[in-house]
């Protein structure tokens, strides 16, 4: 029984965990540490506001990507028009431009002698044009540049929950004589509820955790308040007790996007009975605005800033020959590689160890392993560091051995294994969905033909999740190629990726030197998401 | 499974000996100006000296934190960034150690441009544009950084972030003056007298005056010769033509100064070659090479600024010698103090 308990799957788990609640730990305790005056100032006069501000722009965004994910899901799942078939897909390209770089887009586009300005007196020569051109930043161009980036996770989501209702239920209110709104608004939409409250959970946690654009608009949100107190007033007992609110408050949706997973699922058990739903063929008007708003939609979300960095590249061709672009794709690439590679390999493991043992503590455990994904960066990366330099000085050097902190900051395993804490989440539950569809009753069948485990794993399992590790690597890949945070602050001596050269571009009042790397940046996230969005599609659809 | 391991593990080796080998003859610079200018000077630097350059680039916080978290383990040499205001506090951390000392530094850098601990490479003035069309030179005469709180200027002035350096170290220089009530008094007056919440970078300051959004802005000097190059498109190269360049203070301590900066980091592995380098920086070729670049001011005698600095802002100013630029450092934390309890984001 001991040993039963204690297998190499239940170290493993353990290991991850203990990976993943250093940072969590870190924070904890730094919460009752002394905090310098920051505090004082700060609650005299911009707490409220961050708070605000922080609120405001979570509603803000998720009003806006429910409208605009639920929209179109429910336009190309139910209704055949032109360019159905395309927008299906395409849609999900907007995953490929991060906030960022949307951000970035918003200020070229519409700001003072923009891109807006160039167009309007190319067409009618010169005038006053700045005045009359609108200004999308501050709040709500942040409130954009993060829906358009992020509406997709609402789209996928409550497409896949669309194609699985049954035809039933439509002919249902059909036949009751509901008009198509009503039906959507009292059949449709209630019935694919917990899929979409797990892609708006995704979306509020990626917000909350959001850097690069919060950074480049100067909203203050309390995201705005932990780097302050941290960078400017050296105050990290106070950064990390502003990241123990934010935590708390993530851990609050990201359970509320646990349950309704759980919840989705049920809904997703449509044995039998299940009928290859008709989809309406729209005529006429009806027709064109579908099509326009779904044009619009992939415009925004991926054509608009594609070409304004299209743009800048070919009006500023120098910065085109100062970065070195090749450099910078290995870089990105290896990054993407090594930790998915470790990522897809930990995963399996606890997975597997968990199909296997259905042990309560290892389940404990690897809920808690995922529980990274909800961390901003930014404190994943501070806690690292600041766990790292106490454990050198506490530990390591105490025990008479040479510094470890050059193995860890400032290096690519250090790297790597922040990564692997914020997206650890991201491998465990995509294998784990792909798990839930093998029934256990084909591994005891297995057995009982004689596969030992490890067989059992190899010759049925891993083939199965095909699919699933395919999509995983996408997610994974594409959350590093536009991850900021973090790899500013750990990545080691010459190193860059594309996402660090465009941030520190931008931040560097050389806008224009951003567009290089930024028009890179989405050719290859696009190009990712092209080769496999069968697999993603097919994948959400089961 | 085992071969993916020993993949994994093979691929852990390599780089871990990728991230901790390193060369002899190098020098590591955390670096926070990026400007594609000092890059090929460090090229110019390993070429003449065989001295390898290691650069990490990044924001300048985000880069001091590290060093300060990495302590005596860190590989750094020099901290390069813009602003006294950043050495100086990176100095008064204890990040940072005496000895930035050669004769070329003593000869080339006034002493209000420098410590044992960090050097000024390069200068800026932290000036005032304003709209001719819009400003009377009479509204203009005498105009002084105090005076930017006057109410005549009320919804009239752009100026950037409170979180902005160039504005915490101009603030820090009121601060260390006129002292921190009056600097909280003067923050007051200005957030009332903004034309619109600071947002965007130096240029985005000076475009809203040339857009009309505002009629004076506060910003760096060679921000409106980098718009006159036409470096950054003929649109900002017309807005730049709108305006015009003030000196203030021009009647007391003189126009607010400023430096780019290199700083010698404490435990730096290599600090021969830390100081090799910052001689370089100060040559005469190098010097040139910024002014004709970044459109900064030399800081060593007999090289001339970029000519499109020369005509559009001139050079007959009085630059602010009294307020030693390492005050910015020190009186950092009462100017952030200050905006912020005047509200100004």
């Amino acid at each position: 029984m001991f040993s039963n308990k204690f297998n190499i799957w239940f170290l493993s788990s353990l290991l991850i965990s203990l990976l993943v609640i250093i940072p969590i730990l870190t924070v904890s305790l730094s919460f009752f540490e002394d905090t310098s005056r920051y505090f004082d100032i700060l609650k005299k006069t911009f707490l409220f506001e961050y708070i605000i501000n922080s609120l405001s722009l979570l509603v803000g965004v998720l009003i806006l990507t429910f409208f605009l994910g639920v929209g179109s899901a429910y336009v190309v799942s139910f209704y055949k028009f032109p360019g159905v078939n395309f927008f299906k897909w395409a849609l999900i390209l907007s995953f490929a431009i991060p906030p960022y770089i949307y951000a970035y887009s918003l200020f070229a586009f519409f700001d003072n002698y923009g891109t807006a300005f160039t167009i309007l007196k190319t067409l009618f020569g010169d005038g006053e044009y700045n005045k009359n051109i609108p200004k999308f930043d501050g709040m709500f161009g942040l409130i954009l540049s993060i829906s358009f980036s992020l509406y997709a996770y609402v789209y996928i989501l409550a497409r896949s929950s669309f194609l699985y209702q049954s035809q039933n239920l439509i002919d249902l209110g059909r036949n009751l004589g509901f008009s198509k709104f009503k039906s959507f608004y009292s059949i449709i939409l209630p019935a694919a509820r917990p899929a979409i409250v797990a892609g708006l959970s995704l979306v509020a946690m990626e917000t909350l955790a959001e850097f690069g654009a919060v950074d480049f608009f100067s909203v203050n949100t309390l995201t705005t308040g932990i780097y302050n107190a941290w960078i400017t007033f050296d105050d990290l007992a106070f950064a990390n007790r502003i990241s123990f609110f934010l935590l708390l408050f993530i851990f609050i949706l990201f359970l509320t996007e646990n349950l309704s997973r759980k919840k989705a699922k049920y809904h997703l058990d449509t044995k039998g009975g299940f009928k290859q739903k008709e989809k309406i063929k729209l005529s006429g008007t009806n027709s064109f605005f579908a099509f326009l708003f779904c044009f619009l939609l992939f415009f925004l979300s991926f054509l608009f800033p594609l070409g304004q960095m299209l743009y800048w590249t070919i009006k500023f061709p120098e910065n085109f020959f100062d970065i070195n672009i090749i450099n910078l794709l290995l870089n990105t690439l290896y990054l993407v590689g090594l930790s998915s590679l470790v990522l897809i390999i930990f995963a399996l493991i606890s997975n597997y160890g968990n199909r296997v043992s259905r042990n309560k503590t290892l389940n404990f455990l690897s809920t808690l392993s995922i529980s990274g994904y909800a961390i901003p960066g930014v404190i994943l990366a501070v806690a690292f560091i600041t766990f790292i330099a106490w454990f050198d000085e506490n530990i390591i050097k105490s025990l008479g051995f040479l510094s470890i902190k050059k193995l860890f900051i400032g290096s690519i395993l250090g790297l790597v294994i922040v990564y692997f804490v914020r997206f650890y989440s991201l491998a465990f539950n995509g294998i784990k969905s792909g798990y839930e569809k093998i029934n256990v009753s084909v591994d005891e069948s297995a057995y009982l033909l004689g596969y030992s485990k490890r067989k059992t794993f190899m010759n049925i399992h891993v083939p199965y999740l095909r699919n699933s590790l395919l999509f995983v690597v996408i997610l994974i890949s594409l959350e590093i190629i536009r991850e900021l945070p973090i790899t500013l602050v750990l990545r080691p001596f010459n190193f860059e990726t594309f996402a660090t050269t465009a941030y520190i571009s931008a931040s560097e009042d050389m806008l224009e030197a951003a567009a290089v790397p930024s028009l890179f940046l989405i050719l290859i996230a696009a190009f990712f998401i092209a080769i496999t969005s069968n697999y993603i599609l097919k994948e959400n659809n089961g | 499974m085992g071969i993916m391991k020993k993949i994994v593990n093979t691929a852990l080796i390599i780089c871990l000996f990728v991230s901790t080998f390193s060369l002899a003859n190098e020098v590591n610079i955390f670096n926070a100006r990026h400007y594609k200018a000092d890059a090929e000077l460090y090229s110019k630097f390993t070429a003449s000296t065989g001295i390898k350059v290691n650069l990490i680039n990044g924001k300048a916080g985000a880069l001091e934190k590290r060093m300060i978290e990495e302590g005596v383990d860190s590989a750094a040499d020099l901290y390069i960034t813009a602003d006294a205001g950043r050495c100086g506090a990176f100095k008064s951390k204890g990040m940072t150690q005496s000895g930035l000392v050669s004769s070329t530094i003593k000869s080339s850098v006034p002493k209000s441009f420098r410590t044992t601990h960090w050097v000024g490479v390069a200068k800026r003035a932290r000036i005032v544009y304003y709209s001719p069309e819009r400003v009377s030179g009479a509204e203009l005469s005498g105009l002084t950084y105090e005076s930017l709180a006057d109410p005549k200027w009320k919804g009239r002035i752009a100026i950037r972030a409170s979180s902005n350096i160039y504005n915490k170290s101009l603030v820090a220089s009121l601060v260390k003056n006129n002292g921190k009530k009056a600097a909280g008094e003067w923050a007051k007056g200005v957030v009332a007298n903004m034309a619109r919440d600071p947002k965007g970078n130096d240029r985005a300051q000076i475009m809203a005056v040339a857009a009309g959004e505002a009629d004076i802005a506060v910003a760096n000097t060679y921000y409106l010769a980098l718009m006159l190059s036409g470096n950054k498109g003929p649109e900002q190269q017309e807005a730049a033509k709108k305006v015009k360049a003030f000196f203030p203070n021009q009647n007391d301590r003189g126009t607010h100064m400023n430096i780019s900066c290199a700083a010698l980091v404490k435990g730096a592995p290599n600090k021969a070659n830390a100081i090799a380098l910052v001689d370089f920086l100060l040559s005469p070729e190098a010097q040139e090479h910024f002014t004709n670049n970044t459109f900064e001011f030399p800081m060593i005698a007999g090289v001339s600024p970029s000519s499109l600095v020369v005509n559009n802002l001139g050079l007959d100013f009085k630059q602010d010698l009294t307020t030693s630029v390492s005050s910015y450092g020190a009186k950092q934390a009462d100017a952030l103090e200050v905006m912020t309890a005047a509200g100004w984001k």
